[in-house]
């Protein structure tokens, strides 16, 4: 049997958690099957799948240098610790949790700063003032790097930081940051204002894969399986399921509920009984189910679903297209 | 290992060694400064964009260290530590300088001159390109490309200009950064203001008030609210450039005349006789003599040495554009290229009379040097 395909999952935390839970809901439970101390593990009734868990930093390295095939991390590691990212990975999937946005923050008390233009003219003038470059803490000093150079600013230094980036200016380690934030609470707390234009990156846990790493016909098929299995889910999550009969449904019906609420046909038209099934987002059902019923409809029954398998299977095609 | 990097040791071949045999028989100290430099002078005067693109390493203690990426750093250094310091002094080289290039091997030899103290500047600078000029004689170019820029004639014209200072900042800034320029205009023309909307009615009051009164409330309000000096900025700088923000939203248009000065300014170029009679003119018409004719001055002078050194100036292409984006030089720029082949510099400097001081000296010491990429001009030597 060959080698199998490597799924990176941080090891740790919140991000831990919401990567199984992610997981399981596409029904891949991860594993241990040695204990919960292991740091290898398994997929339930899925052979040829080595769980490896790992810090999001780490699993950021492991699969720019492909040693990994599959993994959970967060879009701001990625941008930052691979300037060739599109070279070394593709982003299949944004999962929806670990957001955070890597965001450029001042002081408060800097009243005359609220645009980079605005910051770009006060680094100017402080270098004059006060023969040095301003300092920007930080831990992206890629991402800091990039986005100051599209902005033309130069003078600045980068002094890295590691842990409690917020506190530098009051500390008098750094004028200013480059860091994340989700609600903006930490850096108010820290008298800093995120400024206007200085967003650097909206960042959020994805599933990345790894260009470079070895993709036998073994590891594609299960990567396809995989991919499959959270593409259905996710198809699953877009929708609810709606179900009815009545005698008066017809193409033209479902034309006009197509146009109006976004609903797809899986199953095709009503049957010759007037039988119809939709697939319709969760945010439209209720006025669909009202529509139904204005045109007939005596009952409609709405229900969640956990799957729903298709032919086609886009983020394993994303995958293959990157390899 | 990564593959991008290609190590292979460089060895100087006779004709750089004959070069640079040639300089210290010219009156330049030969010197070999240490190839492990400290990263800090680097990073400070290139700025943080280079970090990138050079070698480093960390010491246990915890200093960051470099392979060096270019001598006119560490030549200066070694000079500021010497006794000879302040004094008139004159230094070439010849060795490998380190920097990651995707294409090219990061290993390369730079040979060139740093010359420090001279008060004759005018004389030092065309001396330069002369020097520079032998070099790719001496490999078998006898006609390059000759391209030349002065930095002070930009800067003295912004001086000069009726600006508010903010946005000579700007202007100063965008010249040496080769972005932005045009752009920049645009927005003088339009008036722009970054202030906030919501600001505006405060900043409109106070741009009328008396400049003294005006910082002094905003000093206060900003004591108030319990704000001092957080992060390396006073109140009194923050209040200051408030303040200068509510001069500009004032000022809301650039006259155009003043544009159009700029702009029949950054269009010289050419031969660079007519060039100064070009520039003469334009002060003349502009009002601006006073501002600019110290800077003509030398740029003249220089061009009297250049023929008398014999670079025919009809060879020399002028620009006042030229020397855009080496944040560091100060006057005199010039780059010597091959007509027939990449536009890939292979003499390359000029006058940097501030780097001195950047580097921690006390006094203003006029520099000028240039450098010679040895593995082009080699290869253009191979080729012919």
């Amino acid at each position: 049997m060959s080698a199998p395909l490597v799924l990176a999952v941080p090891a740790k935390g919140r991000l831990q958690e919401n990567a199984e839970a992610f997981f399981a809901r596409s029904g891949l439970n991860l594993v241990k099957p040695r204990g919960a101390r292991d740091y290898r593990g398994a997929v339930a009734g899925l052979d040829g799948v080595e769980v490896a868990y790992l810090s999001a930093g780490e699993i950021t390295t492991q699969l720019a240098a492909g040693t990994v095939h599959l993994g959970v991390t967060g879009e701001d590691l990625v941008r930052e610790q691979m300037p060739d990212a599109d070279k070394r990975v593709v982003l299949i999937e944004a999962l929806g949790f670990g957001f955070a946005t890597v965001v450029v923050a001042v002081p408060q008390a800097w009243i005359d700063v609220r645009t980079m233009a605005d910051f770009d003219d006060v680094a100017t003038s402080f270098r004059h003032h006060h023969g040095r470059k301003m300092r920007v803490a930080t831990k992206y000093i890629n991402l800091t790097r990039g986005f100051f150079a599209a902005q033309g600013i130069v003078d600045y230094r980068i002094v890295e930081s590691s842990g409690a980036t917020e506190g530098a200016p009051a500390a008098g380690s750094a004028e200013l940051i480059v860091d994340i934030t989700t609600t903006g609470t930490t850096l108010a707390a820290n008298g800093l204002k995120i400024v206007d234009d200085g967003i650097i990156l909206r960042s959020q846990a994805n599933l990345v894969a790894a260009r470079t790493a070895n993709w036998d016909a073994d590891q594609r098929e299960t990567a396809r399986v995989i991919l499959d299995r959270i593409a259905a889910q996710a198809r699953a999550r877009a929708f609810r399921e709606v179900r009815s009969r009545f005698a008066t449904c017809d193409a033209a019906l479902v034309e006009t509920a197509k146009q109006k609420f976004g609903v797809t046909t899986p199953f095709g038209g009503p049957t010759s009984s007037g039988m119809l099934t939709l697939h319709c987002p969760p945010d439209q059902v209720y006025a669909l189910t009202s529509f139904l019923r204005e045109r007939g409809a005596e009952a409609v029954a709405v229900a969640d679903l956990d799957y729903v398998f298709s032919k086609d299977n886009p983020l394993y095609a994303k995958l293959e297209a990157g390899l | 290992m990564d593959a991008s990097v290609k190590t292979t040791a460089k060895v100087s071949d006779a004709r750089a060694e004959a070069l640079v045999a040639s300089y210290e028989r010219a009156g330049y100290a030969r010197v070999s400064p240490a190839i492990l430099q400290p990263a800090e002078p680097f990073l400070d005067l290139s700025g943080e964009d280079i970090r990138n693109r050079m070698y480093l390493t960390s010491a246990p203690g915890g200093g960051e260290f470099c392979l060096r990426p270019d001598l006119t750093i560490p030549v200066s250094r070694d000079y500021l530590a010497s006794p000879a310091s302040g004094q008139p002094a004159g230094f070439c080289y010849l060795g490998p300088v380190f920097r990651h290039r995707s294409d090219q091997p990061a290993e390369f030899l730079q040979a060139g001159i740093e010359s420090f103290g001279r008060a004759d500047k005018a004389a030092a600078d065309a001396e330069m390109l002369t020097l520079g000029h032998e070099a790719t004689t001496s490999y078998g170019l006898a006609s390059p490309d000759i391209k030349t820029g002065d930095v002070a004639l930009f800067a003295a014209l912004v001086a000069g200009l009726d600006l508010p200072p903010a946005w000579k900042r700007r202007l100063i800034k965008d010249f040496n950064r080769k972005t932005n320029l045009a752009q920049d205009l645009d927005r003088l023309v339009l008036g722009g203001n970054n202030a906030r909307p919501e600001y505006q009615g405060v900043l409109a009051a106070l741009a009328g008030a008396n400049p003294k009164g005006a910082h002094a409330l905003v000093t206060d309000l900003l004591s108030i609210a319990g704000i001092n000096a957080v992060g390396g900025r006073s109140v009194a700088e923050i209040a200051e450039r408030f303040l200068e923000q509510s001069a500009l939203g004032a000022s809301a248009k650039l006259p155009q005349e003043v544009r159009a000065v700029i702009e029949r300014f950054l269009a010289i170029q050419g031969d660079p006789d007519e060039a100064a009679g070009e520039l003469r003119a334009l002060a003349a018409e502009a009002n601006m003599t006073a501002v600019l004719d110290p800077a003509l001055d030398l740029f003249e002078s220089r061009n009297g040495f250049l023929a008398a050194q014999g670079i025919d100036l009809k060879r020399v292409r002028f620009s006042t554009g030229f020397g855009r984006g080496f944040d560091y030089y100060t006057g005199f720029v010039f780059e010597l290229t091959d007509p027939s082949r990449t536009g890939d510099p292979l003499v390359a400097g000029g006058r940097y009379d501030g780097l001195l001081a950047r580097l921690g000296s006390s006094e203003q010491t006029p520099a000028v040097g240039f450098a010679v990429w040895i593995e082009r001009l080699a290869a253009y030597g191979d080729a012919s």
